[in-house]
């Protein structure tokens, strides 16, 4: 059945109609933070006539000067490596040997990854209150906070590493390495880990995103992370406390911009020579 | 040049028998397939030669050296895999000194041995590429360079050509015989397609559900097989029924003679089908009293005859096998 022209411009139109009403719906309540925090104008002034007036980044440059602002951002930007560090450490040889020796806990692993988003934050906190006078010696350290973030990063990162791993020979790609005469950790080096280069800042960047957000246990373990001192600083200056959430928010953006790009800049590289192409060429 | 041998083999995924009792030993500089069907255990013989297999029972020796529980790294064999298994993140010239920097060569005769390697296989002016930059031809190529590098004492071979095109098959066939020939290394080839290992090996070994049936020259394999599964598998076959009304009779199409005299010959039949095919014709023949259809490779131009033909058939003298009922 032949549609009329009306009907196929409606088709074309209707997907970017959806596309700006969710711009909308997700820009306005953003530039009205961003109006809240960066216009020097009292909230009951503001407008669409001084939509343009009086923007400032006072309201940020202040909470910057403010004394815990250096120590809670060093801390978040610590336990952000921390975390990934960690996170790499410990999902490239699980996911590895899942792929490599154990394909069929594949699926156990996958949903043992997702539990973080079944179960939410506060549960794990519970947790935390019950082992908390057995386990000071250890949730005394600000570094305490690595584990539980590794954790609520999970169902990010072993996805990033699972689809990098999907993506190679794997299994062919370390037995050559092997009857080459490498050893495991130099094929994990030398193989594995410059073929997952894609997978592995992408897991960070979502590694550093979830640690830069993460405000309940830090707060219940009483550690002075970012989020802890923005919700903080939020409470004597309202102002500077959302500056810095859409600063945060930005940060994050960009991260995943970043991701987006690496993915891009992975799939476009040149393809494999076609069979067609093969014949004309030198063997 | 080193000998390889397996005695005693016997490999068990879970029920799956992949080998019962392989015994076969490769002499130094010599190359023999290893050729069968999908699933008949080829391929694990090889990955037990690797190091990446362990068997359950026997012995695997390199030389006078037992290797059976030596690790894959400390095997000292090059292998060749199906897929191309270049390192996607080193190029051509790395992916070929990989092996070297393992056992700690140093830097300028890694760099010479690199470039002879590269010239062995006619790609040195590719050192610089990536492996998505070549074919899949010139990938197998560096594969095998890579392998080669490290002067192995035993070359593996997966399948090194089934996934390329007919065409750069039959080249890179000639250049992989061509090279282990001139380099004399005991070659392990697990293929297949019985062309690929009629024309590269000094021995074929048939195998089918984990044993070798027969072992011997590709002539032996082909003209003399020991059994109706080698007979089967390697090159075509008719089927007759046996004289005496017991089994069969396996013959190979050019050895069964065909005249325009339908009284010349034992057998009597109609021609079905001719398939002109170069140098030889297929012809095919419905057999009267069988009522069987016989195929008979004639060289071209020696009979002429066309469908619906009458004619006579005989089975040379001394061919064909017998398999009992």
């Amino acid at each position: 059945m032949k549609q009329s022209r009306s009907q196929r411009a409606l088709g074309r139109l209707l997907p970017t109609l959806v596309l700006i009403a969710s711009a909308i719906f997700f820009a306005f309540p953003l530039l009205a933070m961003a109006r809240f925090a960066f216009q020097n104008l009292q909230v009951i002034d503001l407008g669409w006539n001084n939509l343009f007036e009086k923007w400032s980044i006072s309201s940020v440059t202040a909470s910057f000067s403010d004394d815990f602002f250096a120590e809670a951002f060093t801390l978040s930007l610590k336990l952000a490596v921390g975390t990934a560090l960690f996170t790499l450490g410990l999902l490239i040889p699980t996911a590895v040997w899942v792929h490599l020796r154990l394909p069929k806990a594949r699926v156990f692993v996958e949903f043992l990854t997702i539990l973080p988003y079944v179960i939410p934050a506060i549960a794990l906190v519970a947790g935390i209150v019950v082992v908390k006078p057995h386990a000071r010696w250890f949730l005394n350290s600000d570094y305490s906070l690595i584990p539980f973030y590794v954790v609520l990063a999970l169902p990010f990162t072993y996805r990033s590493i699972d689809t990098g791993l999907r993506a190679i020979d794997l299994k062919v790609l370390v037995e050559a390495s092997r009857s080459l005469g490498s050893t495991w950790i130099a094929t994990l080096f030398r193989v594995v880990i410059p073929n997952l280069r894609a997978a592995i800042i992408s897991s960070t960047f979502l590694t550093v995103a979830v640690v830069l957000g993460e405000y309940t246990i830090s707060d219940v373990l009483l550690k002075r992370t970012f989020p802890s001192f923005m919700a903080q600083y939020r409470q004597s200056d309202p102002r500077g406390g959302y500056a810095l959430a859409i600063l945060a928010l930005l940060g994050t953006t960009l991260l995943f911009v970043a991701i987006g790009v690496l993915s891009k800049s992975r799939s476009t590289r040149p393809q494999q020579v076609s069979r067609s192409q093969e014949n004309e060429i030198l063997v | 040049m080193t000998s390889l041998s397996f005695t005693g083999i016997r490999k068990t995924f879970g029920t799956t028998v992949a080998l019962e009792s392989l015994d076969l030993a490769l002499q130094p500089g010599e190359l023999v397939s290893l050729l069968g069907p999908s699933g008949c255990g080829k391929t694990t013989a090889l990955r037990i030669a690797a190091g990446f297999e362990i068997p359950d029972t026997g012995v695997v020796s390199l030389g006078e050296s037992v290797i059976t529980g030596t690790p894959a790294h400390r095997r000292n064999m090059g292998m060749v895999f199906q897929s191309y298994s270049l390192f996607p993140n080193l190029t051509v010239a790395q992916n070929v000194d990989f092996g070297l920097r393992n056992r700690k060569v140093e830097k300028a005769k890694r760099n010479s041995r690199v470039g002879e390697m590269l010239e062995l296989v006619q790609l040195g002016e590719l050192g610089k590429r990536y492996p998505h930059q070549l074919s899949g031809g010139q990938q197998q190529r560096v594969a095998l360079a890579r392998a080669l590098a490290v002067q192995p004492e035993v070359l593996l071979l997966d399948e090194p050509l089934s996934a390329l095109d007919a065409k750069v098959r039959s080249t890179l066939r000639d250049e992989i015989r061509r090279i282990q020939t001139e380099l004399k290394t005991t070659t392990l080839f697990v293929t297949h397609d019985q062309d690929e290992a009629l024309a590269i090996s000094d021995r074929i070994g048939v195998m089918s559900n984990g044993r070798l049936e027969q072992l011997g020259t590709p002539e032996d394999v082909y003209l003399r097989p020991a059994s109706p599964f080698v007979a089967r598998f390697v090159g075509s076959i008719n089927e007759l029924p046996n004289s005496n009304g017991v089994g069969k009779i396996l013959v190979r199409p050019e050895d069964v003679t065909i005249s325009a005299d339908e009284n010349e010959l034992t057998m009597r039949g109609t021609v079905t089908r001719v398939t002109f095919q170069g140098p030889v014709t297929i012809i095919s023949v419905r057999v009267d009293v069988v009522d069987q259809l016989v195929n008979v490779h004639a060289a071209s131009g020696s009979i002429q005859t066309q469908v619906g033909d009458r004619v006579s058939l005989a089975v040379a003298p001394g061919r064909g096998i017998v398999e009992a009922a």
